[in-house]
């Protein structure tokens, strides 16, 4: 269990981290959500105790980080890819790391060969592609077979079958019923492995939870329906308070249920090949969420 | 601790910079002073203190090369972020910063331990192969000498090491332990003994101090502090740096 209270983090007169409370169950995988310059990143080097909050604690399991006293055993980190010497062989990078916590140096072996490096162990760092060092930064994680495991999107770099695999890795140790925050863009990858989310937007906590409640709470949600004369039904649908889009074969319906949908269709006699409640995505809930709290926006695309 | 201190020298030697620069801070002076032994061994003036003074003089290099190794083991891991899994790996940091000391301190200690051994062990009968006459007896300064290279081997990977502590930059910890004691020094004494009319300031700057302890006999530089006060000025310089520089990457962010 991570039990983050007040954090706070300030850079200057800039609050990155403002008072943040939240928690983390171990037995699921917790998405970290925010968009960028949220104070994820911060967050977690908080947690870790690397950057100095202005106020608040995190605990492991009711200890504070820096009295943990083999933290690769407790905790496992990964904050960036890229924290290693190019110089270095992927091997060595594992066997210093494992060397601080008193790791042997066949477990460095056994990790690598988990994360499918072994053939590549000896090639200095410089020559591996972000993808090949996930996985090591992933080893590293993986040493001191710890209980909980923070992860700064993990799956940057990977090809698909690297996200697939760290995704079945991810929910197979929390299956074990350890404690993994992961923060991550790739909402649909979220959606996938994740049961409960953080939402954070500059620096405070917008939304926590599980996964489903925040679909349901702020996901927009419609009827589809789909049928020969489907158009002539537009007019009915309205008259009952209905909302209607048409596409090219189908009408959305907002502000029916399904079954109002289907009893004005059946009062006209229309055949019908669909009538579906729809719902929407984790990405679409996220965006409605932190569309106040977002600090860099894209312009519009131009079709 | 002893966790901690196996994983900085699994660092220290994995990284092909060290090995470079281990090999020339090694092979500089013993390539100088045995040439030296070999080519001037049959002048019949080549005496046992010239034999350390070149021996000595060329060490000064190693320990400013152990001093740049030193200063690039702390501010490499600034530079490639490698300190925060470090630091995540030990949350005690002064743990880190100490173990990371020893290992460069004992690493220069040792390599500069090895080079008189073998400058002042193979110097000596290469030069009386050539007709010279070398006995370290006859120079009562020989052992402190030699001793004090050892010494200021591991001083200057100190202070190196709290340069790095200091500026996190590599490029900024090197310039200033070579400019410094090299130009710096020179300058600054000078002027102050232009204004104060003090002319032996220069030796009693920090680095230029603690060189005086591999002096194989200070007393043909007068002026300037004794070999055990050169060993202690620079000494407490050198902690001191280090000292400042690990309470400052305690305090700040990693």
């Amino acid at each position: 269990m991570i039990t983050v209270t007040e954090l706070t983090k300030r850079f200057g007169s800039k609050t990155a981290v403002d008072q943040l409370s939240f928690e983390v169950r171990p037995g699921v995988v917790t998405g970290f959500l925010g968009p960028n310059g949220s104070g994820k990143s911060t967050t977690m080097r908080c947690m870790l105790d690397l950057d100095r909050p202005a106020h608040g604690t995190t605990l492991f399991d009711n200890r504070r980080f820096r009295d943990l006293q083999s933290p690769l055993h407790e905790v496992g980190a990964l904050l960036d890819a890229g924290y290693v010497h190019p110089g270095r062989s992927g091997r060595n990078h594992l066997r210093w790391l494992a060397a601080t916590n008193g790791i042997s140096r066949s477990r460095v072996d056994e990790v690598l060969d988990l994360v499918g490096l072994t053939s590549v162990a000896g090639a200095r760092l410089r020559t591996y592609s972000l993808g090949m060092r996930q996985r090591l930064g992933l080893a590293g994680v993986l040493l001191g077979d710890p209980h909980t495991i923070i992860l700064d999107e993990p799956a940057n770099g990977l090809d698909p079958e690297g996200i697939r695999w760290i995704r079945d890795v991810l929910t197979h140790l929390a299956s074990q019923g350890r404690t993994v925050l992961v923060s991550s863009h790739q909402l649909s990858e979220i959606a996938l492995m994740a049961s409960d989310l953080v939402v954070i937007g500059q620096g405070r906590l917008i939304e926590h939870g599980t996964v489903n409640e925040f679909i349901d709470r702020h996901a927009d949600r419609w009827v589809r329906v789909k049928g020969p004369a489907v158009k002539s039904l537009s007019a009915a649908l309205s008259a009952a308070g209905g909302e209607v889009t048409a596409t090219a074969d189908a009408l959305d319906v907002r502000g029916l249920t399904c079954g109002a949908v289907g009893e004005l269709a059946a009062a006209q006699k229309l055949v019908l090949h669909e009538l579906s409640p729809q719902t929407g995505s984790l990405e679409d809930a996220f965006l409605k969420v932190t569309a106040a709290a977002q600090e860099f926006r894209s312009g519009e695309v131009v079709q | 601790m002893i966790n901690v201190l196996r994983s900085e020298w699994i660092k220290l030697r994995t990284v092909r910079m060290n090995w470079i620069l281990g090999i020339l801070a090694f092979a500089f002076p013993l390539i100088i002073t045995l040439l030296t032994a070999f080519f001037n061994g049959d002048e019949a003036s080549f005496s046992a203190q010239n034999l350390l003074e070149v021996l000595a003089g060329t060490v000064i290099v190693t320990t400013l090369l152990c001093g740049v190794i030193a200063a690039a083991s702390i501010t490499g891991e600034f530079g490639f972020g490698t300190i925060r899994p470090t630091f995540a790996a030990v949350p005690r940091r002064m743990k880190v910063i100490v173990g990371k000391g020893i290992v460069a301190v004992a690493f220069a200690m040792v390599l500069v331990a090895i080079v008189v051994a073998i400058g002042a062990g193979v110097g000596r009968p290469l030069a009386e192969g050539q007709g010279a006459s070398i006995n370290f007896g006859e120079v009562s300064t020989a052992v402190p000498a030699l001793v004090g290279a050892v010494v200021l081997a591991g001083l200057m990977s100190l202070a190196g090491f709290g340069l790095g502590l200091l500026t996190r930059s590599t490029p900024a910890a090197i310039s200033i332990l070579i400019v410094w004691p090299l130009i710096a020094e020179g300058l600054i004494g000078g002027l102050i003994g232009v204004i104060t009319g003090w002319q032996n300031v220069a030796q009693w700057m920090p680095f230029n101090a603690g060189i005086r302890i591999v002096f194989v006999n200070v007393a043909d530089d007068p002026g300037g502090p004794s070999r055990v006060i050169s060993g202690l000025y620079f000494g407490g310089v050198a902690a001191l740096l280090a000292a400042i520089g690990a309470v400052a990457v305690n305090r700040r962010d990693a």
